[in-house]
């Protein structure tokens, strides 16, 4: 009736929208799409991606795309926001049967003008890896789908390898290969190498070394995503259970886990400085993480269904007084990893630094991006009063939080100083440590204390007086006992990760009862973002957001690939334009 | 119709053995069933939602023992009583069951359902339970007059007036409160408003989360919908919003995807694409009850296929033991967790013609 309307109104399909920093603008000769430029016909099938790269040849013209549609793979030369897309000549095209490809990655490290690493992941649950530029299909993993069956959900390169990447599939395991390697002609026997109650990671027991080196299996149900840290160091993946969970890659260690309110989590992405972990999923809902801090810092709600990228705009977010080229680009600048790993390090400590000392926080504003099922893109900003939020808010949230004893990382990331020393007896306002990760052992006591007073929860209704925290004082200090003595005991495991797979162990024990705990804070804990923009763009369900230098690019599932110009850039291309004809683009 | 059914059940035969491999005799579940429900023209609507809510698992808990209290006249409730304890007892575990008497008596009782067309689920759905909450609280009521016979206890004023609560309403009642505040002297008045299930209006590209919050949107009542405030003591414009105030035990969601258009005079269907998750929380809570973030786990779906409410055919997929299962009439599959996504709909909206779910039961964890 009255959303008969709203409905039509909705239907229009933006195509520009502004910020504050200006004018987005959608370049409509930059669309990239299949050569006839028919819709796909997308029902039931796999979302398209697109995975760029630079090949770094001297003419400037450097950036390369790769999209899949339905069974179809292309390679094109992409001209962004400078010329107009030429369709008629894709570099490289395939078509697949029997399986279609879901997912690809390009090696940013050993790309040039002659030669690129492309992996692609498939729905039956094999990868390839070609070069789309010499045309050769170079090798085959899991070809005989000995390793798994299920669909590949995300493929990515190791960063800063040349020859080992990972592979998440839908049966909720992941993989590491090296493209050196074999898939051997047998199904591979596994050997436990590493165990926590949500996870477990098991190396091939082989004669000779073969693929996979590696097998994470990770929550319950499909892997629908995984995001390295941008130093490389640090692994988010996300899981159809709901839970977001950050490894270690290396020691194979959980750094820290999140539920989302509600259905599974299907994207991830990190902040250029790798200090935040943005989740999207089926709740509707953007959800931005601390990585330092192990909690919820923020949710956002926009979308009017289910959110399937989540992306950072590095050339967005900005922080006072540092050089901005500290933040920029890092997911493009693989190439130089060692590099990027200073680099991302520095800006870290010289942050958290600043933040521990100063009593004022750096004037410091992220800049996210969402596109959903709905057809829509927002842009989020998080900001100071969100990152940092000064005492008469904290002192207000932690009025709600007392009562569910919420965790160590309640009060902000370190804004107060010294006001209360000890996380473990002032669980609502206390303030983390500034280095978290080595103050593990009251981590998990604490969130322990946590998951048993959700238990509570349960049972006593929402409002209890603060009698009800008093027990729980007492309950934990009990349970902190408890607790050492199974640290020690869980020792043979790995004693150097014991504590982090007890707070596991004990958190993870039952998701319906996550909902007050860190793991998973009620709505009006934590602050509610509002996006920036809200803007439906397309027919379809959107399945790609990235953020270049000059344009934003999304896509739909009709196949569709949409350059979206920076303010400002807009003029590069119309100016091409008024002298080339759209049709002239062809020669 | 005989020679129909045995074709139907010889065709079972493969079939129900191929599901038992599918499942795999070791993760059978012990003391589950899983049966077809034979077709007597046009009765899918009847055995999708018969299917979906014998695996509500309180509903089921309930029909079951009230099929083991002494034998009473045969009603609709003892008839499915009857059909649940059938397939609860059957020594196979899978196979296929004929609901005669359920839809004969059904039929019997209500002249909507009289008859070999096709019907609404979701209409289906509401009469059952209101039926068998009106037969429920019928007996309450004269167990009661016995009691107070033998007893000679006369506080019958007190008791009349309190409409007795039945396991129906325990199991499928939640309460809206219907906020209205007055534009003109700022008085909120509310109401509630108890439900057995709700009936949301669906948009193209959206989420049953998204469903639930347009639902309580607060809603301006102006021109020819003023509001007559009491307080004023004339017509003012208002603004009115819904929210859950009590959420049930297992919330059914009625997708309102037939829609009757002017022009044509008749029903269209809208196949627009709405995802549901496997788990659910309510945004639309007003803020004063208890257990209002409590965590849902989406359990049954009845799917509609096909391209108007008149045309067309409904099938159920349940989540019975951790496993997905699709009921359609006689046969019975187990499907894939992922396969659920074709049950959404469509994106595009020049086709109406599809399978997409239309009342979908979501049960508490709690």
């Amino acid at each position: 009736m009255a959303a008969e309307g709203g409905g039509k109104e909705m239907n229009e399909i933006k195509t520009q929208f502004t910020t504050r920093e200006g004018l987005y603008k959608l370049l409509s000769h930059s669309e990239y799409s299949r050569p006839n430029r028919v819709p796909f016909n997308s029902q039931g099938s796999n979302p398209v991606r697109v995975s760029f790269v630079n090949v770094n040849d001297q003419s400037g013209n450097g950036d390369r795309l790769c999209f899949n549609v339905g069974r179809e793979l292309y390679f094109y030369i992409y001209k962004g926001v400078r010329k107009a897309a030429d369709l008629s000549k894709p570099i490289d095209k395939r078509i697949y049967k029997g399986t279609q490809p879901t997912c690809h990655d390009f090696n940013h490290l050993t790309a040039t003008a002659e030669s690129v690493s492309l992996l692609v992941g498939f729905s039956a649950g094999q990868v390839q890896l070609i070069d789309p530029i010499k045309k050769e299909t170079s090798k085959l993993f899991n070809e005989e789908r000995l390793i798994d069956k299920s669909r590949v959900t995300c493929v990515k390169w190791v960063p800063g390898s040349e020859s080992l990447f990972l592979v998440a599939h839908s049966s909720g395991n992941m993989y590491l290969y090296n493209v050196e390697h074999t898939c051997g002609t047998t199904a591979p026997h596994y050997q436990l190498l590493k165990q926590g109650e949500s996870f477990a990671v098991h190396t091939c027991k082989s004669k000779s070394t073969r693929n996979p080196l590696l097998k994470w299996t990770v929550g319950e149900g499909a892997l629908n995503e995984f995001a390295f840290s941008p130093d490389g160091k640090f692994l988010a993946c996300v899981s159809q259970d709901g839970f977001l969970r950050v490894f270690n890659f290396d020691s194979v260690e959980l750094h820290g886990t999140m539920k989302s309110y509600f259905g599974g989590l299907l994207c991830v992405c990190w902040s250029p400085d790798g200090k935040y972990i943005v989740t999207g999923g089926e709740d509707d809902l953007v959800t931005v993480w601390s990585f330092v801090d192990c909690r919820v810092i923020a949710r956002g709600h926009g979308h009017k269904s289910w959110v399937s990228v989540v992306a950072f705009d590095p050339y967005t977010t900005s922080v006072e007084e540092s050089d901005p080229m500290e933040f920029s680009g890092s997911d493009e600048d693989f190439q130089d990893l060692h590099f990027g790993r200073d680099r991302a390090n520095s800006t870290q400590s010289r942050l958290s630094k600043r933040n521990s000392t100063d009593s004022r926080p750096v004037s410091v504003t992220y800049r996210f991006g969402s596109v959903g099922q709905d057809t829509q893109l927002c842009l989020w900003d998080l900001t100071e009063d969100i990152l940092f939020p000064h005492q008469p808010l904290s002192r207000a949230r932690t009025h709600t939080n007392v009562m569910n004893a919420t965790s160590p990382p309640a009060g902000s990331g370190g804004t107060n100083p010294g006001s209360n020393g000890n996380s473990i007896t002032t669980p609502g306002n206390s303030v983390p440590p500034p280095l978290p990760r080595s103050n593990s052992l009251p981590h998990s006591a604490v969130s322990n204390a946590g998951s048993k007073s959700s238990v509570m929860d349960g049972a006593i209704a929402s409002g209890v007086s603060k009698f009800a925290t008093l027990s729980l004082h007492d309950r934990k200090e009990r349970h902190h006992e408890k607790d050492h003595k199974r640290n020690h005991s869980m020792g043979h495991i790995s004693s150097k990760s014991s504590d982090k797979l007890n707070l596991v162990t004990k958190t993870k024990t039952d998701p319906a009862k996550t909902l007050g705990t860190p793991l998973c804070p009620r709505m009006e804990d934590v602050p509610l973002l509002e996006p920036l923009i809200c803007k439906k763009i397309a027919h379809e369900r959107l399945t790609v957001l990235i953020f270049l230098e000059d344009c934003i690019v999304t896509a739909c599932q009709e196949g569709f690939i949409c350059t979206w110009a920076r303010p400002g850039k807009v003029g590069l291309l119309s100016s091409q334009n008024q002298a080339n004809s759209p049709s002239g683009t062809v020669v | 119709m005989t020679v129909r059914n045995i074709a139907s059940i010889c065709n079972m035969g493969t079939n129900a053995s191929a599901l038992e491999k599918d499942i795999g005799p070791e993760q059978f579940p012990i003391n589950e069933h899983y049966f077809g429900l034979v077709n007597f023209g046009n009765t899918c609507y009847c055995n999708s939602v018969l299917q979906a809510l014998y695996f509500c698992r309180p509903f089921r808990e309930n029909v079951l023992s009230y099929k083991a209290q002494q034998k009473k006249k045969e009603n609709l409730l003892t008839c499915l009583a009857d059909l649940f304890h059938s397939i609860a007892t059957q020594k196979k575990k899978v196979g296929v069951i004929p609901p005669k008497k359920f839809i004969s008596r059904l039929r019997k009782e209500n002249d909507l359902f009289d008859n070999y067309m096709q019907q609404d689920a979701h209409e289906f759905l509401n009469y059952l339970l209101n039926t068998i909450a009106d037969i429920l609280q019928e007996e309450k009521k004269q167990e009661k007059q016995n009691g107070k016979l033998k007893n000679g206890n006369m506080n019958e004023a007190e008791e009349n007036n309190k409409q007795e609560l039945t396991w129906v309403h325990e199991i499928f009642q939640g309460t809206l409160t219907n906020e209205t505040r007055c534009l003109n002297c700022e008085t909120v008045s509310s109401k509630d408003e108890d439900f057995l299930d709700l009936s949301v209006d669906v948009e193209q590209n959206t989420s049953i989360t998204h469903c639930l919050r347009d639902f309580s949107n607060t809603e301006t009542l102006c021109s020819e919908q003023k509001y007559y405030c009491e307080t004023c003591c004339s017509k003012q414009e208002a603004q009115k919003r819904m929210r859950v105030k009590k959420l049930p035990m297992i919330l059914a969601l009625h997708l309102k995807r037939f829609k009757y258009m002017e022009q044509l005079h008749r029903y269209t269907k809208l196949s627009y694409r709405v995802v549901f998750p496997l788990e659910l929380r309510l945004f639309n809570t007003s803020g004063d009850a208890v257990n209002l973030d409590r965590m849902y786990d989406l359990v049954a779906v009845v799917v509609h296929c096909g391209s108007g409410p008149n045309r067309g055919h409904y099938i159920t997929i349940v989540k019975s033991h951790g496993f997905w299962l699709l009921f359609d009439d006689d046969i019975v599959e187990k499907i894939d967790a992922q396969a659920i996504e074709e049950f959404y709909g469509l994106t595009s909206d020049i086709s109406k013609n599809s399978e997409s779910g239309y009342i979908l039961f979501y049960q508490s964890r709690e």
